[in-house]
């Protein structure tokens, strides 16, 4: 419309000649005719549009609808990887809805951009805010208060009271058994707190800071409420237990392969990619915001491949779907690897690809062979030679020791050694463990090779063909097997060796000529691993598909310099042995020269892990700047243990076992596994000793008063070797070593991430639960851990959470405190997805008695001081720690051999041998000043991370100057943090993403140590200091920092291990480079030193499940998977009315038609999910988009929704976790060890739950609740 | 109480349809709308509601003829009663069949779909109950006058002239009382139907969008000349722009 007629229309005239262009035809010409006719108006040339003027009283409602007193900018801690900044708006002090921010800075032209970024999760998230489920004031379980309140009107003290109740065994059981039943009573915050302040007293006193435990999972998605509760825990000597294991979200694989812990592309970079893979990971429903990146990069001829067992949201927009049966990716990987090395390094060779092994990973180094024991050490047919194994890297020690008289220093045991090409002389080149702390390696820390070429094979003149012994997990059992392979080798210094890349292709089967052993008559050859062929019959992939896929991607990485990307997930990752599953995969990316490339590697997306500003918070969080060091768990190996989950497993760690193994783990129950692992300081374990670590302190000083012991340290060692200090771990169930007091915010444990939830109801709270197994009497029993014959029940004596809403865990808890949601604080948000960094800001205040976390960790310092005013003072505490990744501690174990100072009969070595033992002084008064102040050892010890120390004495000045100081107390003149925004401004002070001059600095410190150029990666930002304002006012893209391994210099999209690629600096591992061999004692034990298929643990076999598939009558057994929903965001938006709206609500379980049809359940029908750990009652969706023996019962369908009473119990049913457990995976414990070595959530063992397999019936239609 | 009945009921009633409808299209605008359940539910809709309308629609049009076209009219143009009454008989009965089964679908389609019962309202139902009684005690005039065949009775000579009589402000109440009971039950509920209707959403059926049909389908308002905007102007706020612009 452009052209308005200059008549009114009773005047026109109809068109003559051909038919006029009309509107609808001639009956509605007709109408309007008639209108014309009795009305005047004005109206367009084409008739289609009229014009009034006024008639516009209606516009007001909705020019109120959408006036907004205010908009202000949040985002949603929800652990969605999102960090999506959304408006929130705010009309007459109501929040009435959000949208999406769509002011990302612009990524660069040629590309699409971040924004608008959200989904319909987020957009939901409004209805919370006055939402029924909103926990409005602060509850306490009503029996525990009346006892409270009375014991404390006779006694007169909180403390004395809370002493009484938790140490009656009537009172106790009466409260603890309430749990979870209801019965929570309206209390005030100051009650509340203080019967909080007083349990958490009442454990130092009586039982040990030690045993205080908090958890709160992913810093990233909300920094400075995970910080200040965290540092409340640290600063009183608490255990903070950790997420990112315990969700069995962290690849194992990650530190293994690189020495780093999740360094991910951020999802712009999928643009970059040309050939995209998706393994386990359904981009669309769980990425939805970053999902458009990869359909997007199809319109530039990328080609898309998704691996699923299901037809899953991502493969519609797949060019090739690769449904490979469920927990067999390794099968699929391993045979592409065979692909891969068979055509482009053995029948062609590209120099691309070759170059780049020989830089950047350990294919060159030198593996020494050992002779075969035992049954094996016979040769076979044609070689007359015994047959070897693989041992340990060759090492400079083992070439130099007895060359001189001197013994080698120290470091020369983490040299790993080459042969040069040109010379074929050993090379033991830059970069090792061996370079990364002596002062010999002081600017040598790094990747140049000076001019050598190492020579990839042993093979050529003068070479022996060696048989080697390799181990295989063909059966579906699990069961081991010997490969008879063979390698060229040759002799360096009296010593056996063949390199790491010759093992390769005897493992992947990959044959050269004149080599002995058995090898694959070619790709169609099903009988033998890692064929094409080999892999159909195990994954359901066709073998030709697999070549194909194979040939593509590595040709597409030759061709377009690593542009080869794998975007990886939980489908895969969380299996007992998704570090397995992982190597195979990322042994596929290293080989192709994919990884530190843009647009390249892998991108492992399970978890909101990345912490940008990670120095300020990890430094703050754990109250470094007041005392060092900090108590950190391993969230799985704490729960396995103190829920006794260890008393039901039903396998040792023997049957994980290699058949080639020289028996380190023969024996051993897991919980014998964890306990070594303690004991020889490769990973922590709380509480540490049967004795109060304040008891502890106080004994070790007196003994080196007296003289008995050389140091505090010493003592502890000896009065363990004497057996006058006992582990905690070696009698868990005693009460005295039990976790008594646990803070949950932020976090669902008991609705989202409890593995063995009925265990933990069982024996942590003592509540009624639906564990339906008993203890096996049969099953092994662990060694080294005391056996009680009945376990206890009811061990923790409080559970505290804050929550803005009524979840699981809360109905639960003793103590439920009303939390802020993110619409109502100041908080901090950061994500692997994008490079920026924004703000929460509180569009409201707490409403009804709700408080921000930091608000109410302030409240619990203060009432805690108050008590421990005549309760606690100022003691020491013995803290043990293990052997730290970067930190020199990880060169504390050469040769990753296992030493048990227990079988040695010698006391062992703190910080070598054992575990790290440090005296740490606490003032208890004073832990409300300390978490309101930065502390003095930020001047004058700085922070660390990643072994790079920076400098902050200078940035702590600023603060105080921005802050203002604390007065009075002991943070007198220390800069305050008595705010959320204070400490929100701290975090982003106090790091180098974020604090262009502390990059620059890091990186001056970090060229010293390498030797090459990296301070021009952040020169160009040392001006730039990101502030709390400015990330209030647009999301800010980071700065390139040593803290991380990519690049953003120059606008460049994040991509990890850049750095090491192009600036030759090394990974944190023992070679330096990325892994494809581990060494390790138990890694070799358990056949996993190279790239392997595992296949998922037999539940019958191990636990006595029944066998997979239908009985033939009333139950289907089938595997039990727990992905992410489209609905929700884990427990959250489950139960947002929005969501509820467009799914189909409450628990269910998505079956096959097939097995569905086999127990004769009809889409909707209830059906019970059970087996030895609990039963889950849901409704049926019967789909064609579901593999025959596999159910999924999406992951966190909490208990607060339909949820009825089930046939099996005629309780309750539980929750997607009642019918899952943890099982520990005992090489996750090695440490001590180079990459191998323990750092919060850098390592440990993963609470994986993907092997559980459940018999589905049909119940009865009728539900009762 | 006849003269209650049906000398001051019906006054009582026409008030509050007029007063009610003014009063709920000042304060109640926004809230003037049909409800409609066609997103919760389709199918039973596409059948109940014209089966509805459209019989309803006759009726209305059956009622026009025989209430207010005095029985004198149609005689002078040669139409004799029993035709008339045979046609009244024969069309009314089959609108008000249309009718009835229409509002029974619809009905039961606000019973048993879920979604639609749960966006029905007390007023609502109260609504379908004067509604449904009205429909079914219509019909029932209708079946005693067929099942009475040439005795039946010929409402145009009481019911109607009283009809006439109530907007002449001279009420024949006499002439009423002389009708049947089934005439008096369905008058009276009929009504308190429309002393109710301005309170339910029958209010739409003064708003159906008739003019739609007839005017272009877009349609541009541009800001009224006076004023700032759609807000009305309020004392102390001084307009836009300056006193130039009025003097154009």
């Amino acid at each position: 419309m452009t052209e308005r007629a200059t008549t009114a229309s009773g005047d026109r005239t109809s068109v003559p000649g051909p038919r006029a262009p009309g509107i609808d035809g001639p009956a509605s010409a007709a109408l309007l005719k008639a209108g014309r006719f009795f009305t005047r108006w004005d109206e367009s040339a084409d008739g289609r549009a009229v014009f009034r003027e006024g008639g516009r009283a209606g516009d007001v409602f909705y020019r109120d609808r959408w006036s907004h007193d205010k908009v202000v900018r949040s985002t949603h801690g929800v652990n969605c990887t999102g960090s999506c900044s959304w408006k929130v708006y705010v009309k007459d002090g109501i929040i009435t809805w959000e949208t999406q921010q769509t002011d990302y800075p612009s990524v660069g032209p040629d590309r699409p951009e971040y924004e608008p970024r959200g989904c319909p999760r987020g957009a939901a998230f409004s209805w919370y805010t006055y939402s029924p489920t909103r926990v409005r004031y602060p509850y306490v379980r009503g029996v525990l208060l009346e006892m409270y309140r009375d014991a404390k009107a006779r006694l007169g003290d909180p403390v004395a009271a809370w002493h009484e109740i938790t140490t009656d065994p009537e009172k106790r059981r009466r409260y603890q058994s309430a749990r979870g039943k209801g019965g929570l009573v309206r209390a005030s915050w100051g009650e509340a707190v203080e019967i909080a302040a007083a349990a958490h007293v009442h454990t130092i006193k009586e039982y040990g800071p030690d045993r205080v435990a908090g958890f709160s999972p992913i810093p990233a998605m909300s920094m400075v409420s995970h910080c200040v509760g965290t540092r409340f825990i640290q600063l009183i000597g608490g255990v903070m237990t950790s997420f990112y294991d315990w969700y069995a979200d962290l690849p194992v694989a990650s530190p293994q392969v690189f020495g780093d812990q999740t360094d991910v592309p951020e999802s712009g970079d999928w643009w970059d990619a040309t050939y995209l893979m998706m393994w386990g990971s359904n981009v669309p429903v769980t990425r939805t915001p970053d999902a458009h990146w990869m359909a997007e990069v199809r319109y530039r001829g990328t080609k898309v491949v998704t691996v699923s067992p299901d037809y899953a949201d991502n493969t519609k927009f797949a060019d090739e779907w690769m449904p490979a049966q469920a927990g067999t990716d390794a099968a699929l990987a391993m045979a592409m690897g065979h692909v891969l090395l068979k055509e482009f390094f053995v029948e062609r060779e590209v120099p691309f690809f070759t170059d780049y092994v020989r830089t950047y990973t350990d294919l060159p180094f030198l593996i020494r062979l050992d002779p075969a024991e035992g049954a094996y050490a016979a040769g076979s047919g044609d070689t007359a030679a015994p047959p070897s194994v693989p041992g340990k890297f060759l090492t400079a020690t083992d070439l130099t020791a007895g060359a001189s008289p001197a013994s080698p220093p120290d470091e020369d045991a983490w040299k790993t050694v080459l042969l040069d090409e040109a010379t074929g002389q050993p090379v033991f080149p830059n970069g090792s463990m061996g370079f990364r702390y002596a002062d010999s390696g002081k600017g040598r820390w790094n990747l140049d090779l000076d001019g050598v070429r190492p020579a990839l094979t042993m093979a050529g003149p003068g070479a022996e063909q060696v048989e080697v012994l390799l181990p295989a997990f063909l059966e579906a059992d699990g069961s081991g097997s010997v490969l008879r392979r063979g390698v060229p080798a040759r002799r360096v210094g009296g010593h056996l060796v063949t390199t790491v890349f010759d093992l390769m292709l005897a493992q992947y089967g990959v044959a050269r000529d004149g080599l002995p052993g058995e090898w694959p008559t070619g790709y169609d050859d099903v009988a033998t691993p890692y064929t094409p062929a080999w892999q159909a019959e195990i994954t359901g992939v066709p073998a030709e598909q697999c070549i194909r896929v194979a040939r593509e991607f590595a040709r597409n990485s030759e061709q377009s310099q690593g542009r080869s990307m794998i975007i990886m997930g939980a489908g895969i990752c969380q299996w007992f042995h998704g570090d397995a599953t992982y190597r195979s995969i990322l042994s596929l990316l290293i080989l192709t020269g994919c990884m530190g490339r843009n647009g390249g590697g892998w991108a492992h997306y399970v978890g909101q892990e990345k912490c940008r500003p990670i120095t300020g918070w990890i430094s703050l969080a754990n109250a470094l700047d007041w005392s060092r060091p900090p108590r950190t768990m391993i969230g799985t190996a704490y729960w396995y243990m103190h829920t006794d989950q260890w008393r039901n497993d039903g396998y040792s760690a023997d049957s994980l076992a290699s058949p080639l193994a020289k028996g380190h783990l023969a024996g051993k129950h897991t919980a014998d596994t964890i306990a070594e692992s303690a004991r020889l300081g490769w990973m922590p374990f709380y509480p540490q000793f049967g004795t109060n670590p304040i008891q502890v302190a106080q004994d070790a000083e007196a003994a080196v008063e007296a003289g008995t012991a050389p140091s505090a340290a010493a003592y502890v060692a000896g009065a363990l070797h004497d057996g006058t200090l006992k582990a905690s771990i070696e009698d868990v169930d005693a009460p005295e070593n039990w976790p008594r007091t646990l803070v949950l915010w932020r976090s669902n444990l008991m609705g989202s991430s409890a593995k063995g939830n009925e265990y933990f109801l069982r024996n942590l709270l003592g509540t009624h639960h639906n564990v339906l197994g008993s203890e096996n009497p049969v099953t092994p029993r662990p060694a080294d851990v005391k056996w009680h014959d009945e376990a206890p029940q009811g061990k923790l004596d409080l559970l505290l959470s804050a929550d803005f809403r009524m979840t699981s865990t809360t109905l639960l808890s003793d103590i439920v405190l009303p939390a802020a949601t993110w619409y109502e604080k100041h908080d901090l948000s950061s994500t692997d997805m994008h490079p920026f960094v924004h703000a929460f800001t509180p569009a409201i205040d707490p409403p009804w008695e709700a408080k921000s976390d930091f608000d109410l960790f302030h409240l619990l310092a203060q009432k805690f001081s108050d008590l421990a005013k005549t309760h606690l003072g100022t003691v020491k505490d013995l803290v043990s720690v293990p052997l730290m990744h970067d930190t020199p501690g990880e060169t504390a174990q050469p040769g990753g051999r296992v030493v048990d100072w227990r079988s040695t009969g010698e006391p062992g070595t703190p910080g070598r041998t054992m575990p790290v033992f440090q005296v740490v002084e606490r003032d208890y008064t004073a832990i409300a000043e300390k978490l309101a102040t930065v502390g003095p050892l930020a001047d004058t010890l700085g922070f660390t991370v990643k072994n790079v120390t920076f400098t902050v004495a200078e940035e702590a000045q600023r603060l105080a100057r921005k802050n203002g100081v604390m007065l009075g107390g002991a943070g007198d003149g220390r800069p305050a943090i008595d705010t959320d925004e204070k400490l929100a401004e701290a975090i982003l002070t106090f790091s180098g993403t974020t604090n262009g001059h502390l990059a620059v600095q890091g990186f001056k410190t970090l060229e010293e140590r390498v030797g090459k150029k990296l301070v021009d990666l952040a020169e160009g930002a040392e001006e730039k200091r990101i502030s709390f304002a400015d990330t209030q006012v647009q999301p800010v893209p980071v700065i390139t920092s040593p803290e991380w391994s990519g690049s953003e210099t120059g606008g460049r999209r994040y991509a990890p291990f850049t750095v090491n690629i192009e600036r030759l600096k090394p990974f944190h591992t023992l070679t330096g480079r990325m892994h494809f061999y581990l060494d390790h004692d138990w890694m070799l034990d358990v056949g996993e030193a190279l790239p392997i298929y595992r296949p998922p643990l037999d539940m019958h076999r191990l636990f006595g499940e029944p066998k997979l598939g239908p009985d033939g009558a009333k139950q289907v057994t089938v595997r039990y998977l727990t992905p992410h929903s489209k609905w929700s965001i884990h427990s959250e938006y489950q139960d947002n009315l929005l969501m509820l709206s467009l799914s189909r609500g409450g628990p269910t379980v998505w079956m096959s038609p097939q097995d569905a049809g086999s127990i004769d359940v009809s889409d909707n029908d209830w059906v019970e999910c059970t087996n030895a750990n609990g039963v889950l009652v849901a409704r049926a969706i019967v789909s064609h988009r579901m593999p025959e023996g596999v159910v999924y019962v999406h992951h966190a369908q909490e208990r607060t929704i339909d949820v009825p009473k089930s046939e099996a119990t005629g309780r309750r049913g539980g929750i997607h976790n009642s019918v899952t457990r943890l099982l520990v995976k005992p090489t996750h414990l090695i440490g001590g060890y180079a990459q191998l070595s323990y750092t919060f959530n850098y390592l440990g063992p993963t609470g994986n739950q993907r092997d559980m397999v459940s018999t589905v019936r049909k119940r009865s239609q009728e539900v009762t609740y | 109480m006849s003269t209650f009945l049906w000398g001051v009921l019906p006054y009582l009633c026409i008030a509050s349809l007029v007063g009610g409808t003014i009063w709920r299209y000042r304060y109640d605008k926004f809230g003037w709308t049909t409800r409609s359940s066609q997103l919760y539910e389709s199918r039973l809709l596409r059948i109940g509601s014209p089966l509805f309308h459209f019989g309803i629609l006759l009726v209305f049009v059956g009622h026009v003829g025989g209430l207010v076209i005095p029985e004198a009219w149609t005689e002078a143009v040669g139409v004799s009663e029993g035709l008339y009454h045979f046609n009244a008989l024969l069309f009314g009965g089959l609108a008000g069949v249309c009718t009835l089964v229409g509002i029974l679908i619809l009905v039961y389609r606000r019973r048993r779909t879920g979604p639609v019962f749960m966006a029905t309202t007390k007023n609502d139902k109260l609504m379908y109950v004067f509604l449904v009684a009205a429909i079914v005690l219509g019909l029932w005039t209708t079946l005693v006058s067929v099942g009475a065949g040439s005795e039946a009775h010929n409402y145009r000579e009481t019911v109607s002239p009283w009809f006439r009589s109530v907007f002449l402000l001279q009420p024949d109440v006499a002439a009423m009382e002389e009708a049947p009971i089934q005439f008096h039950v369905h008058a009276i509920v009929g009504m308190l139907l429309f002393a109710l209707w301005p309170f339910t959403r029958l209010v739409h059926a003064f708003t159906a969008p008739l003019h739609y049909l007839f005017r272009p389908y877009i349609v541009y308002r541009s800001r009224d000349a006076r004023g700032t905007g759609s807000r009305a102007s309020r004392p102390g706020w001084s307009g836009v722009g300056t006193s130039d612009r009025e003097r154009r």
